[in-house]
């Protein structure tokens, strides 16, 4: 009995450094869940975020395809105009002739007025960046919390050429909810409520 | 002589569309990256900028910064100035009255919509 003494003492030292040890693992694993956790609900965020610009710049370029197309079609309309006012000219048609150049004046305006149009629809451009840098910040969050988690199981502290690699990285400012069809709020109600201020 | 208005965004292509769209309007522009840029560019010009143009999220000085900046210093303490920012919940837009804009136009906006905005401080 006496010679076991010792060995119950050493069991009983193992098991208790056994325990301490699963502890240990027990509220690593606990730390390492809520980066995962939060890992996990940014991926599906970052996907919904670029399937959001596919469709977005997918819908500012058919706008702007449509304006072109029209454009096309107005420039058309006018040298067949500009062909019709040689022939005018040649036989001195003069009344026609004012005719036909008003309907060209007028077709010149609504040119305009697609080109304008494109160039409105041209902002897409900075929505969707927008969005891409939003997209980004969310995967490189990721990033970080995966490495975060590799260095805790590989049991390192805080990875120092992972926080310079932080610093060197791109500054990403940008307006998380930019969109660039889906207003929560028309300007008027806007305007309404810096009028009520001045 | 034209108006000078000054347009503060860190996008190229809005300060490029907004900036035609005001010289089209017959305005002199003055562009900026961010909110640093402009109050350099501000404080070393030899006239006055009637007006401003400014975004929110923006590097080193945000567009909050930029107004409470112009609103301290007595010079432009009433120059009109207004807000154009992808951020449209109410949170932005009290936030920018209250550092004291005088208009919000939410991105994206019709080149139209902002020549009459830009035109009921300045005519």
């Amino acid at each position: 009995m006496s010679e076991n003494q010792p060995l119950q003492y050493r069991i009983q030292e193992e098991i208790s450094e056994l325990a301490a040890s699963v502890n240990e693992i027990v509220t690593k694993f606990r730390d390492l869940q809520n980066p995962l956790k939060e890992s996990s609900e940014k991926v599906p965020k970052a996907t919904k975020q670029l399937d959001k610009i596919s469709e977005q710049t997918e819908a500012a370029t058919h706008q702007m395809l449509d304006r072109v197309e029209k454009i096309v079609q107005q420039v058309e309309d006018s040298k067949k105009g500009l062909d019709e006012i040689k022939v005018c000219t040649k036989d001195g048609r003069t009344d026609d002739i004012s005719a036909l150049a008003d309907d060209l004046i007028e077709k010149a305006d609504i040119t305009c007025n697609d080109a304008y149009t494109i160039i409105d629809a041209l902002q897409f451009q900075d929505i969707t960046s927008q969005q891409m840098n939003h997209a980004a910040s969310l995967l490189e969050d990721i990033e970080v919390r995966l490495q975060s988690i590799m260095g805790a199981l590989k049991g390192q502290p805080s990875d120092e050429t992972h926080d310079e690699k932080r610093r060197d990285r791109k500054t990403r400012v940008y307006d998380p909810h930019a969109d660039l069809f889906d207003k929560k709020t028309d300007q008027l109600a806007i305007d309404d409520m810096f009028a009520r201020k001045g | 002589m034209a108006l000078k208005i000054m347009v503060v965004d860190d996008s190229p292509t809005v300060v490029k569309f907004v900036s035609f769209s005001l010289k089209k309007s017959g305005y002199d522009v003055i562009t900026a990256c961010d909110g640093m840029d402009a109050i350099e560019k501000i404080s070393n010009l030899s006239d006055d900028v009637s007006l401003v143009i400014t975004d929110l999220n923006m590097p080193n000085l945000d567009g909050y910064g930029l107004i409470e900046a112009l609103r301290q210093n007595q010079q432009h303490a009433d120059t009109p100035i207004i807000i154009l920012s992808s951020e449209d919940g109410d949170d932005d837009r009290e936030r920018g009255m209250d550092v004291g804009a005088s208009s919000y136009l939410v991105k994206p906006f019709k080149a139209s919509v902002l020549i009459t905005e830009v035109s009921k401080y300045l005519n």
